[in-house]
């Protein structure tokens, strides 16, 4: 799957299940025809009446007004009938009165719309079975769409823990995961690969864990650890390390589509900033190195705001302020009212679809977004369903209290908040109007001194000029600007310079004590300024105004609201009926308490819900970590999306997260601490370990091609940021600062987005890393778009990983890069001796955290040699022709498609 | 897994090979590659590798064609608007469409006929009726073909996209562009074979995967060319080093490839990467001097409509696709200008203002390209598709748009020996659906591979151990419609 922009209207089930998809059509319309054709196959009115009835019937017989008092929502309904008698005849039903008006084509009304002839038939075909006498009668209110049966289907299904299989080869696996792996590989006759080599190890873990290589005293020590469980102990210290959230955040980031920008940003040169919204970022980050388990990071994230009672908080203390922070999870979504012409029902709905969007695609796997305008096509989630999840976030992206995102004009409020609580916000007031007395006593003290000075000097000045101006001028100078005369004017403007007396030429005349007074008062001034406080802005999200009702919109379009839904959950991770009705969650006045029974929902062990959360986040790391997710349709996890390749080993591992209290690094580690993440990602390694490989052994290419089985690790490209990152901490230039105010891009005529240099509080904030540059939905860093960096319309749940020739002009040409080779080069020179075979050790050990084979190291060394003698020829000295070749080889090294895998 | 046993026979060549007797570097790489294009080196033991660079190759039946451009008018263009006159939907304007209507949107549910505001003409010799919006379109009639029955298989943007680029509405497949380049690789070593000119403003709705590779090799993926500015960017270095340097560095960077390369034989993208730098390498010679379009007569700038503000944006790159197949690109995927939107052609609401804005923008810099391509010999070996997703419905949306319709739509084919001056195929009274030589997608793309002398049934690759193709027949009984061509 790629980043795609969304088209406007309708989601698409996006996955790659197409043989499925096309077998599930093909028994829809089978199931259809058997409906038709024979009476006794007729399904039930919830899945085959209703959605006729929905589409043709209710909006007069349903909803408000009962048009002939006839309401077809129900089968009680239906068996009532309305003013003319029953509907149905439940003894002869051939000659029900439903039955007679469908046919004639007297209903619906043709001004309405027509009944289809197959929806004809399937009505014919279910009144005349008869079913509806044994139909019982005690389904209230919208009957069950969704049945237990449907509940079954595998991601529905409450997890159940696997028994972990017992294998043959057990001492090629270390861990359950690797029994699991085993078990499917063996039965194919194959088995792991051996253990990558150490080095190649060691970088696939720093990769992975903080996106960074390791350097060659961090490569050495590893290898220098013969101690039992050194492998543990390089997992222990980078889980550790603050660069890892730095990494995992962007995983995340991407999942919750997160940009700093607002609105479509789709002008290249604009780039229009919500204050504070970089907090979010840094709340990610932060969140991760702490190892916030999952349910709290949700928690925080869809209700946040309903933890605590900010709004009566005397102060906000740090959690107070995360919580906050933490909603701008739900205000990733394309915000279009930063300009009054957006401030429409549209655009909050908008809002609205995109942010279920995100959260169904990004926490349960679910294309919910399809149910926006009708039932789901292929898995149970009625329209309803879709609604219901729309309640939560209407309090707060409430249409009849909108806040815009960015204030039109100074008397909007918008949706910022501030930091710190009113209580807070009044005392930090206080202060700072204390200090502006005491500041502005000062300023009138520093006057007094000055004034005197000012006066003698402006005098002095105005009797140099000649007698016949010297009155009009200094009335010229003493007239305020808007009352001059023309004369006035004139002199005012010909004589500014003169007449404009200098801080410096005040401050020359002063005499030395006078001096001393001044420089003690601009002193206390500016000790004064510097005990001024202030607030942030949070970009939140948080119930506003009276609560709305939340309708079904017909079609999915606002202009035609439909019935009220009451607020509740997925019928299909319930239990039941009465399960999904949501109550909301107790929480301070002020808000509905919905998002955070949401979350709750969502987390709880005993919600179904919490199995296909747990399964869809194990999912995502391991597809991070193995460059593929047990389930591939990362974002689909319904009828439509391919199915586990190891359902077992997804169970447990989802078991272990979720009972085990949803540790996000733990589960990352146990993932890494296999044999399967440790092995080679080629056959024909010489590892140390794992030589129980029989010669024997069936080619695992010919079995196995794809490596579904992972027979050997994959081969993954680096993410963008990974790159770019990269190749800063290899030249050294890398500037580690973390957090903060996104670092400014710019897009160049010629399409080119670079750093914005002159916008740099510090010049070597050019090279932070890329996590802290400004995100945007498109025209991003060209380097790191170049390298797949998605285009965000609504979030991002896989990366690309392409290879095409711009990669390969970028990482030849680009200014970038080969100011970085040069910064290496300078590195390599200062830190190691001119001896070209130690130079190229060097380069390598950098660059590829390796030391180079013979070939290699004749490769670079006629290379180098070939260079040197080049700028030789040019005419340049020898040791700017050392220096020359030695950029130009760490350039190539950069070059090589090695540098840019995860071996 | 990128053998395709007796398509490509006895031809073909392990480059690999080749770097590991020699290891001479590029120069050597490009002399292979000429033998290679020639058929002059002998194939391996067990022969036919092909598809994993961009080296010419044959077609597996005489062509009529070599080549293709693609102007892809997303949104859905109104057949009923610029290409099907239907004078009974003029005659019962206003009153209600007597069938089922499928639609995707809100706003048609009175199925309220609408009568095409514009008036059509009979052009040239065929006197084909063409839309008073496109003139300039009419006035090459006799040079195209219009398809008046193709159909899709959704009723939405993205799905519909994929079926006419993919062959099926499910993503991550290879495009068309893909497929031919995969099939042909292209004569123009020194550039992509397959080349994207969009919009130097911005993406089109769905953005890059309108050009994505799926499972083919990388390098079949479209490459973006800039229009606007650098043509590609850093195609120059941007910094100053001795001439030559980058030549060896070249030279190194391949050794050191194909030397790690060998621990990964299976992997087909590390095999793109190596071919890529060549690529990179070559491009740097002649990209630019190709896509200059300044030295063009004033004639030829007057038949794409440059200098006129209204036809540049989509009249430049109309040009550069011609150059770009004038030397030797195999496939050129022009995008329509987003100028009015990232679907421009969607007209839900405003169909009669939005038609008459966007029409200008594409219909001269489209027949001039046709004239062009014709005058200078290349319109028989070129195949030119103007096509949007579907087509739009005859009956009223919300009173003054129309929604979707999969069912009938029209696109124009010119060249590559699609019959010229011939209308193919017919909808209903309305205009509603196509009744009668029925295209679906993968017909379109099943004959538009037979032009290019390749046979959709056989033009596979082994996607996780089943043989894929474009169209794949067996599911979506794709047939070449040879009443289309000559």
């Amino acid at each position: 799957m790629v980043s795609e922009l969304r088209s406007g209207e309708g989601p698409m089930a996006s996955q790659r299940g197409k043989r499925i998809a096309i077998v599930v059509m093909f028994v829809l319309s089978l199931a259809r025809a058997i409906v038709a054709a024979e009476p006794d196959k007729v399904a039930t009115f919830e899945h085959d009446i209703w959605p006729i009835v929905v589409k043709n019937c209710t909006a007069c017989h349903g909803a408000g007004e009962l048009e002939s008092g006839l309401d077809l929502r129900t089968v009680a309904g239906v068996r009532r009938g309305g003013n003319s008698g029953p509907a149905i005849n439940p003894t002869t039903p051939e000659k029900s009165l439903l039955l007679e008006r469908v046919v004639k084509r007297e209903m619906p009304p043709s001004k309405h719309g027509r009944l289809t002839d197959n929806e004809l038939a399937i009505i014919s075909a279910w009144v005349k079975a008869g079913t509806i006498a044994e139909h019982p009668d005690k389904i209230p209110g919208a009957v069950s769409l969704v049945r237990d049966e449907d509940r079954q289907f595998w991601s529905f299904r409450p997890l159940t823990r696997p028994a972990i299989p017992r294998v043959t080869n057990s001492a090629r696996g270390r861990t359950p995961i690797d029994a699991f792996l085993l078990t499917r590989l063996e039965a194919k006759g194959i088995s792991f690969s051996p253990d990558a080599d150490p080095a190649t190890l060691v970088r696939r873990v720093y990769l992975d864990l903080i996106g960074l290589p390791p350097n060659p005293a961090e490569l050495d020590s590893y290898l220098a650890d013969n101690q039992p469980g050194a492998y543990e102990r390089l997992l222990d210290r980078l889980l550790a390390s603050s660069h890892f959230g730095e990494r995992w955040a962007r995983h995340w980031l991407d999942v919750a589509g997160y940009v700093d920008t607002v609105g479509f940003d789709t002008d290249a040169t604009n780039i229009i900033l919500s204050e504070g919204k970089w907090k979010y970022r840094d709340y990610v980050i932060r969140a991760l190195n702490d190892d916030k388990p999952y349910d709290r990071f949700l928690h925080e994230q869809l209700a946040g705001d309903e933890i605590y009672d900010w709004r009566r908080a005397p102060h906000f203390t740090p959690e107070i302020r995360d919580a906050l922070i933490a909603t701008g999870y739900l205000r990733t979504a394309r915000d279009m009212t930063h300009e009054e012409v957006g401030v429409i029902p549209q655009n909050f709905f908008g809002i609205m679809h995109d942010t279920l969007e995100i959260m169904g695609t990004g926490l349960l796997g679910l294309t919910i977004n399809c149910s926006r305008c009708h039932n789901h096509k292929f898995d149970p989630i009625p329209q309803e369903d879709y609604y219901r999840l729309m309640s939560m976030l209407s309090p707060a992206y409430n249409p009849n209290a909108w806040l815009p995102v960015i204030p039109y004009e100074a008397k909007i409020k918008d949706r910022g908040l501030p930091d710190v609580s009113p209580t807070e916000k009044a005392e930090i007031e206080r202060h700072n109007a204390e200090l502006d007395r005491q500041q502005a006593e000062l300023r009138q003290k520093l006057m007094e001194i000055r004034d005197p000075y000012q006066q003698r000097i402006l005098a002095a000045r105005l009797d140099t000029l000649p007698e016949v101006i010297r009155a009009d001028t200094q009335a010229a100078r003493d007239t305020s600007a808007d009352k001059r005369t023309e004369v006035q004017k004139y002199l005012a403007e010909k004589f500014k310079e003169f007449l404009t007396v200098k801080p410096e030429d005040v401050a020359a005349a002063l005499s030395e004590d006078e001096k001393k007074s001044v420089a003690a008062l601009e002193g206390q001034t500016a000790e004064l300024e510097k005990s001024r406080r202030k607030w942030g802005i949070v970009q939140a999200l948080y119930d506003v105004g009276p609560m709305p009702a939340t309708r079904v919109l017909i079609r999915g379009n606002e202009l035609t609201p439909g019935d009220e839904v009451v607020p509740g959950y997925l019928r299909v991770l319930c239990r039941d009926e009465k399960d999904a009705l949501g109550a909301p969650a107790p929480v301070a006045e002020g808000s509905s308490g919905r998002r955070l029974a949401f979350a709750r929902w969502l987390t709880n062990p005993e919600s179904p819900a919490s199995s296909l959360l747990a399964r869809v986040f194990v999912n995502r790391v391991w597809q991070q970590l193995y460059g593929r997710g047990v389930v591939p349709t990362l974002d689909n996890f319904g009828v439509q999306g391919q199915p586990p390749s190891h359902p077992e080993l997804l169970e447990w591992m989802a078991c272990e997260f979720r009972d085990g209290g949803w540790k996000i690094k733990a589960l990352i580690k146990s993932m890494m601490m296999t044999t399967a993440y440790q092995q080679a990602s080629h056959r024909e390694s010489t590892g140390s370990e794992g030589t129980n490989a029989k010669s024997t052994e069936a080619d695992p290419e010919k079995i196995d091609p794809g490596n579904e089985l992972l027979w050997r690790m994959r081969l993954r490209r680096l993410e963008s940021e990974v790159v770019r990152d990269s190749i800063l901490a290899i030249s050294g230039k890398l500037n580690r600062t973390a957090g903060g105010p996104p670092i400014l891009i710019e897009a160049k005529p010629d399409g080119m987005v670079v750093v914005a240099k002159k916008a740099l509080k510090d010049p070597s904030d050019e090279y932070r890393r890329s996590v802290y540059l400004v995100a945007r939905r498109a025209y991003n860093l060209s380097l790191l778009t170049v390298f797949d960096q998605p285009l965000v319309a609504t979030n991002c749940l896989k990366r690309d990983a392409s290879a095409v020739p711009l990669q390969s002009l970028m990482m030849l040409n680009d200014a970038f890069l080969h100011d970085q080779a040069a910064a290496l080069a300078l590195r390599i020179a200062r830190e190691h001796s001119a001896v070209p075979e130690q130079q190229i050790e060097a380069a390598f050990r950098l660059v590829l955290v390796r030391r180079p084979n013979a070939n290699e190291l004749e490769t670079c060394g006629d290379l180098l040699r070939k260079q040197i003698e080049l700028a030789a020829r040019e005419g340049q000295s020898a040791s700017d022709a050392a220096h020359q070749g030695l950029v130009q080889l760490c350039h190539t090294l950069l070059n090589t498609s090695e540098f840019l895998y995860a071996e | 897994m990128n053998r395709v046993p007796g398509f490509f026979p006895g031809i073909g060549i392990s480059r690999r090979a080749l770097f590991q007797k020699s290891m001479l570097g590029i120069g050597t790489v490009a002399i292979a590659h000429l033998l290679d294009q020639e058929g002059l080196l002998a194939s391996g033991s067990n022969g036919n590798e092909i598809g994993t660079d961009l080296g010419q190759r044959a077609a597996r039946f005489p062509a009529k064609a070599t080549s293709m451009i693609m102007l892809m008018m997303a949104g859905g263009p109104s057949q009923i608007d610029l290409f099907d006159p239907k004078p009974e939907l003029q005659k019962r304007d206003g009153q209600t469409y007597p069938g089922d209507v499928e639609v995707l949107q809100p706003g048609s549910g009175n199925k309220t006929l609408m009568a095409s505001p514009f008036k059509f003409q009979r052009h040239g010799q065929c006197g084909t009726e063409i839309s008073e919006l496109l003139p300039s379109i009419g006035s090459v009639v006799d040079e195209f073909c219009l398809v008046r029955s193709m159909h899709s298989d959704n009723n939405n943007h993205p799905q519909a996209t994929r079926c006419l680029n993919s062959g099926k509405i499910f993503p991550g497949r290879p495009v068309l562009g893909s497929w031919i380049s995969y099939a042909l690789g292209t004569e123009n070593q020194n550039l992509p074979a397959y080349v994207v000119l969009r919009d130097p403003d911005g993406y089109n709705n769905g953005g890059t995967t309108m050009w994505e590779n799926g499972w083919l090799p990388a390098i079949y993926r479209g490459t973006e060319i800039q229009s606007r500015g650098a043509a590609v960017l850093d195609l120059h270095p941007g910094f100053s080093v001795p001439d030559g340097m980058q030549r060896n560095n070249l030279a190194a960077i391949a050794r050191l490839n194909e030397e790690r390369r060998k621990l990964y034989p299976h992997e087909s993208e590390l095999e793109s990467r190596i071919r890529n730098y060549e690529l990179a390498a070559r491009m740097q010679l002649s990209a630019e001097r190709v896509l200059d379009i300044s030295g063009e007569t004033q004639a030829t700038r007057q038949l794409y409509g440059l200098g006129n503000p209204t036809t540049e944006n989509f009249g430049a790159r109309c040009l550069m696709a011609r150059r770009l197949i004038e030397s030797g690109v195999r496939f050129v995927h022009l995008m329509v200008p987003v100028k009015l939107g990232g679907n421009p052609w969607d007209h839900h609401e405003g169909l009669k203002e939005g038609l008459e804005a966007l029409c200008p923008l594409v219909d001269l810099p489209t027949a001039g390209l046709i004239r062009d391509l014709k005058q200078r010999g290349l319109l028989d070996s070129t195949i030119v598709l103007w096509s949007g997703e579907f087509g739009r419905l005859p009956v009223s949306q919300h009173g003054t748009g129309r929604d979707h319709n999969r069912n009938a739509f029209s696109s124009i084919l010119a060249g590559g020996g699609f019959k010229a001056g011939y209308v193919h195929g017919a909808t209903d009274e309305f205009s509603y659906k196509s009744v009668a030589g029925r295209v679906s997608c993968p017909d379109l793309l099943a004959t538009i591979l037979n032009q290019l002398g390749l046979d959709h049934d056989q033009l596979t690759y082994t996607h996780h151990g089943r043989e894929e193709s474009l169209t794949d027949s067996a599911v979506t009984n794709a047939r070449v419609i040879r009443e289309l061509v000559m």
